[in-house]
């Protein structure tokens, strides 16, 4: 019996959507530690919205850390092979080195990103992971659940549609 | 019912906000001042930037670990001030610091003896001087700290 949560690495799309659903302070629940790159917190930084939210995120909770300590040579090789693919996102890459060197478990949306974190046999999973794991938990209700994904959709956030709709039946809500 | 969790330093947080997280779908409303509280060095006389949800606070669960803040101590003393029902959850080896100080208050929880640590818990709610409704939720939120508490000790 595992006792021990993971740590996990977020992405920037990530830490945006968890937090516009004041769900940060539940990834307590399914993780001991949650790392944040730095090229996360530089494309975080780049919207003054996002560059509050994150600086009051890190003074508020302990378990959310920088993570600085990373592998840079991995990081530019991943980004000069993305980029002749027209993909500089310099956050997803680290993301993904960190998640690799610490053991822990990478949260990304993007295809991109999943992509490469599969590519590094990574644990990787999305938004809609953690929000079937707090179901789970039963720290979201199903009309919760339905919520936050309408949340989601309302601020532009894309996530699969039919896994949403396969979650949201299960659950015993309607698909959106 | 308010709950107001002072925790010992900001590697305690963690357990803080688990807590709060499974008492809140259990209709409990609990408080957990944020991280930074435990790492600046605001003076010892500067008001608590919580004293407001202290005093709103019916109980207040201490949550102690590997140390004690100045913060933390601050706030176990404010709810003793305040005539707060108290509970202070720590290890062996910080029992007499904080026995001293929080005389009757303390539960000790030994990660070597969960079997000691449960009786700890039921002897103190037998002496605890609280309304059975009263008792009950701290009951629960005692035994669910117990549990975390005991995991947190592997991660």
């Amino acid at each position: 019996m595992r006792l021990a949560r993971p740590v996990a690495v977020l992405d920037t799309s990530c830490v945006i959507a968890l937090d516009a659903l004041d769900l940060m302070p539940a990834l307590a629940m399914l993780f001991s530690r949650v790392l944040i790159p730095k090229g996360v917190r530089t494309e975080l930084f780049r919207r003054r919205r996002t560059k509050d939210r994150l600086v009051a995120l890190l003074a508020e909770f302990a378990f959310l850390e920088r993570c600085d300590d990373y592998d840079r040579a991995a990081v530019d090789v991943l980004l000069v092979e993305r980029a002749r693919r027209g993909n500089k996102d310099r956050g997803e890459a680290e993301a993904v080195v960190q998640a690799a060197q610490e053991g822990a478990m990478v949260v990304i949306d993007d295809p991109g990103g999943r992509e490469l974190a599969e590519r590094h046999a990574l644990d990787c999973h999305g938004v809609l992971w953690v929000l079937r794991s707090l179901c789970g938990l039963e720290l979201l209700s199903a009309p919760d659940l339905r919520r936050a994904v309408l949340e989601l959709k309302k601020l532009g956030i894309r996530l699969p549609v039919e896994q949403v709709s396969d979650l949201l039946r299960q659950v015993g809500e309607s698909p959106v | 019912m308010n709950v107001y969790i002072a925790y010992g330093t900001a590697a305690d947080q963690v357990t803080a906000l688990r807590l709060q997280a499974l008492a809140a779908v259990n209709g409990l409303t609990v408080y957990v001042p944020p991280a930074h509280t435990r790492r600046s060095s605001e003076g010892t006389e500067a008001p608590l930037q919580s004293e407001s949800k202290l005093i709103e606070s019916d109980v207040v669960l201490g949550v102690v670990t590997v140390g004690v803040s100045d913060t933390c101590w601050r706030e176990l003393n404010a709810g003793k001030r305040l005539g707060k029902t108290m509970v202070v959850m720590t290890p062996p080896t910080l029992m007499t610091q904080l026995e001293s100080h929080f005389p009757g208050c303390i539960v000790v929880i030994d990660e070597a003896d969960p079997g000691r640590s449960e009786l700890e818990l039921v002897r103190f709610l037998k002496k605890a001087d609280m309304q059975q409704q009263s008792k009950k939720a701290v009951m629960a939120l005692s035994t669910i700290a117990l549990g975390l508490l005991l995991l947190s000790a592997h991660e």
